[in-house]
């Protein structure tokens, strides 16, 4: 078991009203698993994804990962647990636009205090494995989208996370770009053994996945 | 990690080259000013410490109260040194210095004289005791014969072209032939001696040994010995005053004890001003060089630390604004596992950057403007670039000012939350910016404050220069030191006088413009108890006096020429009244004399009162002052009617040469010798008015930039705005309005602080203005007009900008 959430509420107080995001969200994850989240816009997919990856916290309920309670500890554990297991990919690739493409890569090597020289390796690995070679110089502005999360999901991959969160990685990018990086994800899934959660709105990007979680107004249905 | 850090900081400087250039500049020009200052306090807090033994060497004060008049004397009594070593242990060796102003010097068989402005007679031991070396000559013996002298190296090249001139004859005011004995450095220019380029020997001042008591006329210097402490000399010190000031005064008033000398108010307290106290602490009546006060060193330590305090504050408000752009990269970084800890240092090392280019820049421009300071300080600062002391204080306070001016921006950002920054809900994350307000508040009262200040300086020094005198000081010429005109003195007079331009010409010891001048004991007929003396000076002038320099007479008469008997009659200023205990009217015929204690004394007949003119400085009030006729004084005052004066002085001047030839022809315009009392408030007023808009300067950066990201956050807001049917004009007072009710606060906040802090400046003066409400009128009207125009530049931009493009990039 990878994960699992027990009961989760989580709301925001407005007018003296509480609204909720979350609502009695249970879910499983096992190791290897593909999953997509789906569901209309505003239904808590992603919000339900930040709780999962530590970047949101929740009101009520149990996270366990890899059998820490994540609930119960504290922020400097929870940012080492997420450096450690998880990496993030985002819709709009949130790369840092000061930084060239090797240097993006290397980012989160230098947090996870990596030294020099296997930084190096493992950066030149994974610009090898995305066939990004040639563009290891270029800042981010200077690629297209599709590169551009190219790129996104090889940092995320760096840091060798057992777990990868994507929010609606492929929504800026055309249906050719879309299917290069469903088939990226799916080859990790597969070969590496990597599990991924992603939010999508496409019904033939879920399908890459192995399992597909409905929100409807922050409730699992 | 923190090459990085440091690749990182670089490139994002470089992309927001507009930000980083305004907190860069901000942050120059302020330690610019502050390095500035810095050296120039520096150099004030060094004087005399470059002597050997400074911490050891004192000079004797005595505060004097002696028939109604309190003199604070920097000097004593001719026997004071050699008493003071003879009867106390503690004191190592003594030197004294009777100075005797300007003199002409020039080489024995010349053809011109030149003025050196500083000459003193110095006792033999100058030299061993201040540890001066000799260039040339015995350091021993070189002051210890009658008619020599030893020069500075500057003199001495200017007289003979080089420092090798033992043995040489000067001639001293065209009368003395002294022989040069011995050539030392010119004394430093952060010391008391500064400018002294003449040393005669004492031997050569036979009033230097007598005893007389009564007299200071010598800064007298002592050195206590390494054991002694100086508290404990001022017991012993103060016992001069019965064991010899006392029993030489009994000579005078017989019956004379300390009890009835103290009993009748008066006093004498001798006690010690350290050596490298004086530039800046002592506060005597006359001193052998111009001295500043420590006042104005905190006054400028305040402005300062005002720049720096701004530049920073400039920073803080900039950077924090700017995170706005940077908060997507907190985000982002956060979700790649960094902490807090890591984006803080991030962000401090990018302040640190900031700092060290602005360092930089903050060199290029003290280098730049240092030269102009120096013009107008009279000092020669330099950047003491090879100074390794210099160098590491600089680094430490550099990295100082970035971390203070980098921790509130680098504590800001790194608590954005990636779900929020991420969301592109930036503009929440960077706040409502409370802070930054306050800062832009705190910005402009200190601008404010010094803006009030500046302007009651200026208008107390136009005060100053436009008060009623009780005499008229334009269009006079002053000709000092006549004395080479010997006998043809009144020859000279008749001829100017003839001068189509000349209205009035008159010859006096002293013109009413402050100088030194010393105070004597008159004694008025009948009263010749020490109680009944009245300090007042005595001026010797001739008939012409009060004519020349337009006096009115209040009651009585002027002098006239015709009445032999004037040369005894004296007019005094309505300030001796008091002191008489008389109306003007009483006072006419009244008789008064200096030597009461001869048989016969002369007594002079009070024949007119003149209305008080100011001859002192406006920080004192008007003493007491008798004017009697004396042909013989030594200074011309030349009153010219209207028109080209610079033929008149040509004229006066050839006149001059065909009469003295030879002789410097020295002269200058009343006005101008006025003006150079108030030389220290002008200045203090000059310093102010640089830092002042220096300051105004900065803030208005740091206004700019925020009004140029105020305006960058309400793009959208702007563009719904114009869709929506709103004008520029009415999109521009939006943004410029809330600019200006920061600035109105900050209004509010300072001007009471100015108030206070300027009635503190103007208790130093005797006479001075009434701050008016129109002062702080000004200075609101003048922040907000800049706020203003600062402002509006960057609203107005954003006003004008086409709706569609700002909509279209959301
Ligand atoms: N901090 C918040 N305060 C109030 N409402 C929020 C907050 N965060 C999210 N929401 C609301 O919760 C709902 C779920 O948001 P989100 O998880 O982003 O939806 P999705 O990703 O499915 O489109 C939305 O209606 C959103 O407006
Ligand atoms: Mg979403």
């Amino acid at each position: 078991m990878l994960l699992q959430l027990n009961n989760i509420f989580k709301w925001v107080q407005q007018g003296g009203q509480r609204i909720f995001l979350l609502k009695d969200v249970n879910l499983e994850v096992e190791e290897g698993e593909f999953i997509s989240i789906m569901g209309p816009s505003g239904s808590g997919k992603s919000t339900l994804l930040n709780v999962i990856g530590m970047l949101d916290t929740f009101n009520e309920g149990e996270y366990e990962f890899l059998s820490e309670s994540v609930h119960t500890l504290k922020e400097k554990y929870r940012s080492n647990l997420y450096k450690e297991y998880i990496g993030f990919v985002f819709q709009s690739y949130h790369l840092l636009d000061e930084l060239t493409v090797e240097e993006n890569l290397e980012m989160p090597l230098l947090y996870k205090k990596v030294k020099g020289s296997e930084r190096k390796a493992l950066v030149a690995d994974m610009l090898d494995r995305f066939n990004i070679v040639g563009k290891k110089d270029l800042f981010p502005t200077q690629l297209s989208g599709g590169q551009q999360q190219l790129v996104g999901v090889a940092r995320a991959l760096i840091g060798k996370p057992k777990l990868i969160l994507a929010d609606e990685p492929t929504g800026n990018l055309n249906s050719q770009q879309s299917e290069e990086i469903m088939q990226l994800f799916q080859k990790l899934n597969k070969e590496d053994g990597v599990t991924i959660i992603q939010v999508t709105h496409s019904e033939k990007n879920a399908e890459y996945g192995s399992r597909i979680i409905n929100l409807l107004d922050g409730r699992k249905i | 990690m923190f090459k990085n850090h440091i690749k990182i900081a670089w490139r994002s400087l470089k992309k927001q080259a507009f930000f980083t250039f305004l907190n860069t500049f901000g942050l120059a020009i302020g330690m610019a000013g502050a390095l500035i200052i810095s050296l120039y306090i520096y150099d004030e807090l060094s004087y005399d410490k470059m002597f050997a033994d400074a911490d050891r060497i004192h000079r004797i004060d005595a505060d004097i109260k002696f028939g109604g008049a309190e003199i604070k004397a920097a000097e004593s009594a001719p026997p004071m040194a050699g008493a003071l070593k003879r009867d106390y242990s503690q004191v190592e060796s003594t030197v004294r210095f009777r100075t005797l102003g300007s003199m002409y010097v020039k080489k024995v068989g010349g053809e011109t004289s030149s003025k050196e402005n500083k000459v003193t007679y110095a006792d033999s031991t100058f030299f061993e005791f201040f540890g001066i070396d000799l260039l040339v000559g015995n350091s021993k013996t070189a002051l210890t014969g009658t008619n020599s002298l030893v020069l500075t190296k500057t003199a001495a090249e200017k007289y003979f072209g080089s420092t090798d001139v033992l043995g040489q004859d000067l001639l001293l005011n065209n009368s003395d032939t002294y022989t040069v004995t011995g050539v030392i450095e010119d004394m430093p220019k952060n010391s008391y001696f500064n400018e002294y380029s003449v040393f005669l020997a004492m031997a050569g001042n036979v009033a230097s040994r007598e005893e007389l008591w009564g007299s200071n006329n010598y800064f007298t210097f002592i050195k206590l010995i390494p054991e002694a402490r100086v508290e404990d000399f001022q017991a012993p010190l103060q016992g001069m005053l019965e064991r010899y000031m006392l029993p030489w005064a009994q000579k005078y008033f017989p019956g004379m004890t300390a009890e009835s000398f103290a009993a009748s108010g008066n006093y004498i307290r001798y006690h010690t001003m350290a050596l490298t106290d004086i530039h800046l602490h002592s506060d005597r009546n006359s001193e052998m060089n111009a001295t500043s006060s420590i006042q104005n060193i905190y006054i400028l330590s305040f402005i300062g630390l005002f720049l720096i305090i701004l530049a920073s504050v400039n920073f803080m408000n900039l950077s924090t604004a700017h995170s706005l752009k940077r908060a997507k990269e907190v985000g982002v970084r956060k979700t790649l596992g960094s902490n807090k800890l890591n984006l803080i240092f991030q962000f401090l090392t990018e302040s640190g950057l900031i700092a060290f280019i602005s360092l930089i820049a903050a060199l290029l421009i003290t280098m730049i403007t240092l030269p102009f300071f120096n013009g107008f300080t009279g000092k020669v600062i330099t950047i003491p670039f090879t100074q390794p002391l210099f160098w590491l204080i600089l680094l430490a306070a550099t990295i100082v000012l970035g971390l203070f001016s980098g921790c509130y921006p680098a504590f800001f950002m790194s608590r954005f939350t990636p779900v929020k920054t991420l969301k592109g809900g930036a503009s929440e994350s960077v706040g409502n910016g409370r802070v930054r307000n306050a800062l832009v508040i705190f910005q402009f009262s200190i601008s404010v404050f010094l803006i009030v200040s500046t302007l009651v300086v200026f208008q107390q020094l136009n005060y100053i220069q436009s008060k009623d005198l009780g005499f008229t000081k334009d269009q006079v010429l002053l000709i000092n030191e006549i004395s080479p005109l010997g006998s043809k003195t009144n020859a000279f007079k008749e001829e100017i006088l003839k001068m189509g331009n000349v209205e009035n010409v008159t010859l006096s010891d002293f013109y009413p413009t402050p100088s030194w001048r010393s105070d004597s004991s008159f004694f008025q007929e009948g009263a010749s108890s020490q109680e009944s003396a009245i300090q007042m000076q005595t001026w010797g002038v001739d008939t012409d006096y009060l004519k020349t320099l337009q006096m009115n007479i209040v009651a009585g008469r002027d002098f006239n020429k015709q009445y032999a008997t004037d040369s005894t009659a004296v007019i005094i200023n309505e300030a001796t009244l008091p002191i008489l205990n008389v109306t003007a009217e009483e006072a006419l015929g009244m008789r008064i004399s200096e030597e009461i204690e001869l048989e016969n004394p002369t007594y002079y007949t009070v024949i007119g009162v003149v209305k008080d003119f100011h001859f002192k400085s406006l920080r004192e009030n008007i003493g007491a002052l008798g004017l009697h006729v004396n042909k013989t004084a030594e200074n011309m005052a030349v009153r010219l009617s209207g028109g080209d004066y610079s033929n008149s002085i040509a004229e006066i001047e050839n006149k001059w040469n065909e009469m003295a030839p030879g002789q410097p022809f020295d002269y200058q315009f009343m006005d101008e010798a006025f003006n150079t009392t108030y030389e220290a408030e002008l200045k203090l007023s000059q310093i102010f008015f640089i830092f002042t808009i220096l300051s105004i300067f900065i803030a208005c950066l740091g206004l700019f930039g925020l009004a140029a990201f105020n305006a960058e956050k309400r793009t959208k807001e702007i563009g719904v705005r114009k869709v929506l049917g709103a004008t520029v004009s009415q999109i521009s007072y939006r943004l410029t309005v809330d600019f200006l009710k920061l600035v109105g606060i900050a209004i509010l906040v300072s001007l009471p602080l100015g108030w206070f802090a300027m009635n503190k400046w103007l208790e130093d003066f005797s006479y001075r203005i009434d701050m008016g409400v129109g002062v702080f009128v000004l200075a609101a009207v003048l922040s907000i007009v800049v706020a203003i125009v600062t402002v509006s530049y960057q609203s107005i931009k954003a006003a004008i900008v086409n709706p569609v493009k700002s909509l279209r990039s959301e």
